[in-house]
């Protein structure tokens, strides 16, 4: 499968060009490279990967554009495919990526009031507190860290109790 | 859908009723369908603008289901993201399995043997004729045949008796593993597989019997959610819906994976792109999958039925009592898994709803860097609102059946 990287600047003419030459847009998806890239590889952390097809040659392309910037932003393409609607709004509700020039970009699956984009690499499983509308938020220093007060080597579970770090793996003779 | 969306104009009503708001002027009513519905198949909600009974909008709002399993795989080693993937369209759990395990396998570079593909095919186009015959008895159901549901829940217990058999589980099987299958295919496989073959063009003749041309079914079906082929292409529509409207796309037959090339089948397609040409495609899709079903059965090769690299499949438990190295191979696959060289890869499948695409990363670590889930419900609910907009809210109900949205696979 052919692999194209790209820049946010030149995107939209590319897509444009793409759609031109028969391509139709699968899937659009966020990715961190947080842990992705070593140091001096890669001038950028987020990146979104679109996965195209091509009917009549039957077959794929895939497209990493580089979202630079802080909040990551890239041109959107909503108006190009339509069907990047609901894939921007994923990417943007899981990732933070911000996609300029989208209709209606809001959390798609998580509440509206939630804070954090939970597929981001320091946004990590089970410690952070389930949090409903209205309640009082839990207050973590940083995010996949252990509130401040609690014991070194504790973490927290999503109820928000201490529970033992084990590591089957660090512990094996 | 700008700022003065429906999603954000309830937001300043606060909590209220299915009734969100009444413009007195226009005389347009905001009602909240959903997202606990028993129409809705699961739960979806849906902001409609209403004039009387005519729906000038329909906003999806999804989400209720979301449990952050794309996460939840990055947590897991590579075999056990399978037991997380196969959870997300809970009516096709094959096929996501089977999505997954292509992913992994194009990074591992790795073979399966051809009875391995056979399973994992034949597995697929049963499970391809089990979660049609739940969109065969809600659909029925919500267009007022009650029987259909009946119907259509008798038959899928035939084949999740089968699943049973095979896997040990009705759902959520984990049974297709990178390399292969867990198992070989159990004794008395074959009569269990030619018995429902065998039962199944007939029982599909009774269904017919019972909708295809029944006056009120056709009523309620006929020129009711119809899209046209531009804004099913457009908005990325796959499998019945856009085979529907006359989109002659199959990947199955078009970029054929597993033992696809070495069956003969038809891709059945339909012009219209109303309810009932869903329906007639649907139909025809069950035949065609008994038809494959039918061949693989009588193709199905002897031979391994997984890739025996003990790097990456543990080794069969008979080996397990005899060798010393089995049991140590066994050890390391349970406890720290394998690595996948860097890399990414992108597998889809023709789920029963369409192209159901997994997107896997590794950064050369024991768990998928990143696993995105393309589903194909999540995709096709965007063509929903193109199909109820302009028509009744008694039509909404027919054409929410027909995009046959599954919500797992929607939320993940």
């Amino acid at each position: 499968m052919e692999t194209l990287w790209l820049d946010a600047s030149e995107w939209r003419v590319r897509a444009l060009a793409l759609k031109a030459q028969g391509w139709w847009l699968a899937d659009l998806c966020g990715l961190d490279g947080a842990g992705l890239y070593g140091p001096g590889e890669a001038d950028h952390r987020f990146e979104v990967v679109s996965q195209f097809i091509n009917h009549k040659s039957k077959t794929r392309l895939s497209v990493h554009v580089a979202a630079p910037g802080e909040p990551p932003t890239l041109p959107s393409i909503t108006d190009v495919w339509p069907t990047a609607n609901f894939m921007e709004r994923e990417a943007f509700d899981m990732f933070g990526i911000h996609f300029d020039g989208h209709p209606n970009l809001t959390r798609i699956l998580m509440p509206d009031e939630w804070e954090g984009h939970p597929l981001r690499k320091d946004y990590g499983v089970g410690k952070v507190d389930i949090q409903f509308k209205d309640q009082p938020l839990l207050q973590i220093d940083s995010p996949g860290q252990a509130p401040a007060g609690s014991k070194a080597g504790q973490s927290v579970d999503r109820l928000g109790q201490s529970a033992m770090v084990t590591s089957p793996l660090s512990e094996a003779p | 859908m700008n700022d003065t969306s429906a999603v954000s104009q309830i937001e300043s009503l606060g909590d209220g009723a299915f009734v969100e708001s009444f413009d007195e002027t226009e005389g347009t009513m905001i009602l909240n369908m959903g997202p606990v519905h028993p129409s809705t198949h699961g739960v979806l909600r849906l902001l409609l603008e209403l004039d009387g009974e005519t729906v000038l909008r329909c906003e999806p709002v999804i989400g209720y289901l979301h449990t952050g399993m794309e996460k939840e795989c990055e947590d897991q080693n590579w075999r056990g993201a399978v037991t997380i993937v196969t959870r997300m369209d809970y009516l096709a759990p094959f096929f996501n399995e089977q999505a997954y395990c292509l992913g992994v396998e194009a990074l591992l570079d790795l073979e399966v043997p051809p009875r391995g593909r056979y399973i994992r095919t034949l597995l697929a186009e049963l499970n391809r004729v089990s979660s049609h015959l739940v969109w065969f008895g809600t659909q029925g159901l919500d267009m007022g045949a009650m029987s259909a549901m009946f119907y259509g829940f008798r038959e899928r217990e035939l084949i999740l008796d089968f699943y049973e058999m095979v896997t040990g589980l009705r759902m959520n099987h984990q049974y297709i593993h990178p390399g292969g299958v867990w198992q070989d295919l159990p004794d008395g496989w074959l009569e269990a597989c030619t018995a429902i073959v065998d039962v199944m063009p007939r029982r599909i003749d009774e269904y017919e019997t019972l909708l295809t041309r029944n006056p009120i079914f056709l009523e309620r079906t006929k020129e009711v959610g119809l899209i046209s082929a531009e804004d099913a292409w457009g908005l990325g529509a796959t499998g019945p819906i856009a085979r529907a409207v006359g989109i002659d796309w199959d990947l199955r037959r078009d970029m054929p994976y597993e033992a696809y090339s070495e069956v003969e089948f038809d891709v059945p397609l339909a012009a219209e792109g109303d309810v009932y040409a869903r329906y007639e495609v649907r139909v025809a899709e069950m035949r065609e999958s008994v038809k494959i079903v039918r061949q693989l059965v009588d193709q199905m090769p002897g031979g391994d039925y997984k890739n025996m690299d003990p790097k990456i499949t543990p080794p069969p438990r008979a080996e397990m009592a005899r060798s010393m190295e089995a049991v140590i191979h066994h050890f390391k696959l349970e406890t720290q898994g394998y690595t996948v060289p860097p890399g990414a890869a992108y597998a889809a499948v023709e789920s029963p709803r369409g192209e159901l695409g997994v997107y896997v990363v590794s950064n050369g670590g024991a768990s998928p860097y990143r696993c995105h889930v393309r589903d194909p419900s999540f995709v096709n609910l965007q063509s929903l609102s193109k199909m109820v907009e302009g028509g009744l809210v008694a039509d909404l109900i027919a054409s929410i059946a027909s995009t046959d949205p599954i919500m797992g696979g929607v939320d993940r």
